[in-house]
């Protein structure tokens, strides 16, 4: 009787321990991986617009510089596209892609094209169609030979000041969001918030890795690979900056941190997981295929489909190893409708 | 020389064997898609007690089926982005014929007969065109393709006939996919879904869009009343912060209408399943992610039931009320008067019931 009673009271213990874990692990994601990364993305894209000021030629050494390092804020954070990224389209005013009909060339060669006074007031370039602003629309302008020498070149300075004023301006608000508001949402979930409890948030971390992981494999490999013998170097992400691999890159590697902290307690599933991202990194490493010409050719496209299989698997294991260990309820038609 | 075996296949797909219609005994009441214990999927027949019929493998996740107006025949396909579709003699669950999208082509899940039975239509993707189209098959040909026209829209995935037998009408959901990318959503910020009202060679008849603030409502699934009503389901690709209804009606020429904004909450932003009642005076909507069916008066629009269930989805009309179904392998009754168990299966049961015809 007493050893019944003592392995209940021992389960009882055990239960409030994995609670107490999944609070903490909730606020380490928040305090380490999420208002970090946001807080890097406001100071970089501030960086970006300051730089569009001193000098918006194009070709300008240190404006290219200063876009580099706000995009890889972005595509750091680019997997937490629930709650404050969702409010007002946020996350997707600053970064629309894939653009499957080309709507952002459209829209930069129309705003050119008619020296749209729109440009002039940050009020009125927040009224552009989202796939004329962001990340994307400004790497046109800096990269594409075609729209960097369109029309007038004082217009293009002024559009591209305007793009960048946009963006850190919307990054500004993700990130106050985040830090003032969103956080606490999910440190104190409850009745009347976005989570019941801290297992709903858990679960929201893990929705964005996988997404995140899917992201990777699908959209910034799969798009360039196309089908076997229908190979679409043109659909790589960034291509026009050289950024397609490093994108693939940045995001692993912000995706591994956010499955370590996920996985803290399970010493064996984090193990194998930090192992698979460190085979794809590994994988991408040895690509030296910036933009993923190789698609064009059988063994290209093999080298880069490895990298894909090996994305792949990491999420297999969150799916079917992390999931489950953090709770993750699921259902065959909830998870996975249609 | 030809076999035996070779020829009654060819004489089945082709229609020309005898064939059981709806009326003989035997035909279940229902089908739904599952995935059994083992983790292989099948058709299943079911009767509306639940009991299972019979039980046909099929190569991967299914989703929804066509039932023949006559005949006890009835076409299974293959989810998005599957290409396999096969035809099923539903009193002796064997598969009598199979065909495929063709190149370039993916179905939905989804598809309707004429109403004499001698064309199929089904929903596809044209994914490198990003446009969606439906798919005319020749029946008494062995369900061989003979064309296919615009769907109006992208993303096709309901379908259903009119009661005139004249117009079609689809669910466009807006989401464009390429098998390229998976399942993966290509085009959420700029995604425009609508319902429109086809006719039987494609000609455009009424296009409805909901208010542009509802652009990332993706129409999906569709059930009509005799008089024509139309209720749609609809399923929210925006933010979590105010939640929409997943649930409308149409009638042609009029406005759409939306039902259950002030219980939209609970649904999650998913509709699952739509389904009128057998007397047409309740609408039913089914969310797996909100773990919950909502009925409605469809006259009044108020709520008039919410019944949480554990990853409900599909939905049929019954007598009094309707057959829910759960990816945990429950069925259930629910009429006025509340909820009755009916069978809990090791089956986790598909997306959607397909009320058979004859039943």
């Amino acid at each position: 009787m007493r050893f019944l009673v003592s392995l209940l009271f021992t389960g009882f213990l055990t239960l409030s321990a994995g609670a107490a874990q999944a609070g903490a692990k909730s606020d380490d994601i928040l305090d380490h991986h999420v208002l970090p990364g946001l807080r890097a993305l406001a100071e970089t894209t501030t960086a970006l617009e300051a730089a569009t000021r001193a000098d918006c030629t194009a070709d300008s050494a240190a404006l290219r510089s200063a876009y580099g390092t706000a995009f890889d804020a972005w595509i750091a954070v680019s997997h937490l596209r629930f709650g404050p990224a969702e409010t007002q389209a946020r996350g997707f005013s600053l970064a629309f892609w894939p653009d499957t009909r080309g709507l952002t060339p459209k829209i930069l060669r129309s705003l050119i094209a008619g020296e749209d006074p729109v440009v002039e007031t940050a009020g009125e370039f927040a009224t552009v169609s989202i796939a004329g602003r962001g990340f994307y629309a400004l790497e046109l302008l800096l990269y594409d030979p075609g729209i960097a020498s369109l029309g007038d070149a004082a217009y293009r300075c002024a559009l591209t000041r305007a793009i960048a004023g946009d963006i850190a301006a919307t990054a500004a608000d993700l990130s106050r969001d985040w830090q003032s508001n969103y956080a606490a949402l999910m440190r104190a979930p409850g009745v009347g918030g976005p989570y019941q409890n801290d297992a709903e948030v858990l679960q929201e971390f893990f929705k964005a890795l996988t997404t995140g992981l899917e992201i990777n494999a699908d959209l910034r490999l799969g798009r360039p690979m196309g089908q076997v013998g229908k190979p679409r170097p043109l659909r790589a992400e960034a291509r026009r900056s050289g950024r397609s691999l490093h994108h693939v890159v940045v995001s692993l590697t912000a995706l591994r941190d956010l499955a370590a902290r996920l996985s803290v307690g399970e010493a064996d599933l984090a193990a194998r997981l930090d192992h698979g991202f460190d085979t794809a990194l590994n994988r991408a490493a040895k690509l030296d295929d910036p933009v993923f010409a190789g698609v064009a050719t059988p063994q290209g496209r093999l080298r880069i489909e490895v990298l894909q299989q090996a994305i792949a698997a990491i999420r297999t294991e969150a799916s079917q190893s992390l999931g489950p260990a953090l709770g993750v309820a699921a259902g065959f038609n909830s998870l996975d409708g249609d | 020389m030809t076999s035996r075996r070779g020829f009654l296949v060819g004489m089945l797909a082709t229609g020309l064997a005898p064939a059981a219609t709806w009326a003989e005994a035997g035909a279940p009441d229902y089908l739904s898609a599952g995935q059994g214990a083992d983790g292989t999927h099948a058709l299943y027949g079911l009767t509306g007690d639940g009991a299972i019929r019979f039980r046909q493998p099929i190569p991967g996740r299914g989703h929804a089926a066509a039932a023949h107006p006559h005949r006890a025949h009835a076409v299974g396909f293959a989810r998005r982005p599957g290409t396999f579709a096969f035809v099923l003699d539903c009193v002796t669950g064997r598969t009598v014929a199979e065909f495929s999208a063709p190149q370039g082509r993916h179905f939905y899940g989804h598809g309707v007969f004429s109403r004499d039975g001698s064309l199929l239509y089904t929903p596809e993707n044209d994914y490198d065109a990003a446009r969606g189209v439906i798919g005319v098959w020749d029946v008494a040909a062995g369900y061989r393709r003979l064309g296919e026209f615009a769907s109006h829209g992208v993303g096709p995935h309901d379908i259903r006939l009119m009661p005139d037998g004249a117009t079609l009408v689809i669910a466009n959901g807006g989401i464009e996919t390429h098998p390229d990318s998976g399942r993966a959503k290509l085009n959420i910020p700029v995604m425009q879904p609508n319902l429109v009202y086809l006719g039987l060679e494609g000609a455009l008849r009424e296009l409805v869009e909901l208010p542009p603030a509802l652009h990332m409502n993706s129409i999906r699934h569709l059930d009509l009343r005799g008089d024509g009503l139309v209720g749609f389901a609809m399923q929210w690709q925006g933010g979590q912060g105010a939640l929409p209804p997943v649930l409308g009606t149409h009638h042609r020429g009029a406005a759409p209408r939306l039902l259950g904004a002030g219980s939209a909450d609970q649904m999650n932003g998913y509709g699952g399943s739509v389904a009128f009642s057998g007397d047409g005076s309740l609408l039913a909507v089914s969310s797996p992610r909100g773990g919950r069916v909502q009925t409605f008066d469809v006259e009044t629009g108020a709520l008039a039931q919410s019944l949480a269930m554990e990853d409900v989805c599909g939905l049929g009309a019954a007598p009094g009320g309707f057959l829910l179904s759960s990816g945990t392998g429950r069925l259930a009754r629910l009429d006025p008067a509340g909820e009755t168990p009916v069978t809990r299966a090791p089956v986790r049961w598909d997306n959607h019931l397909v009320r058979l015809s004859g039943a």
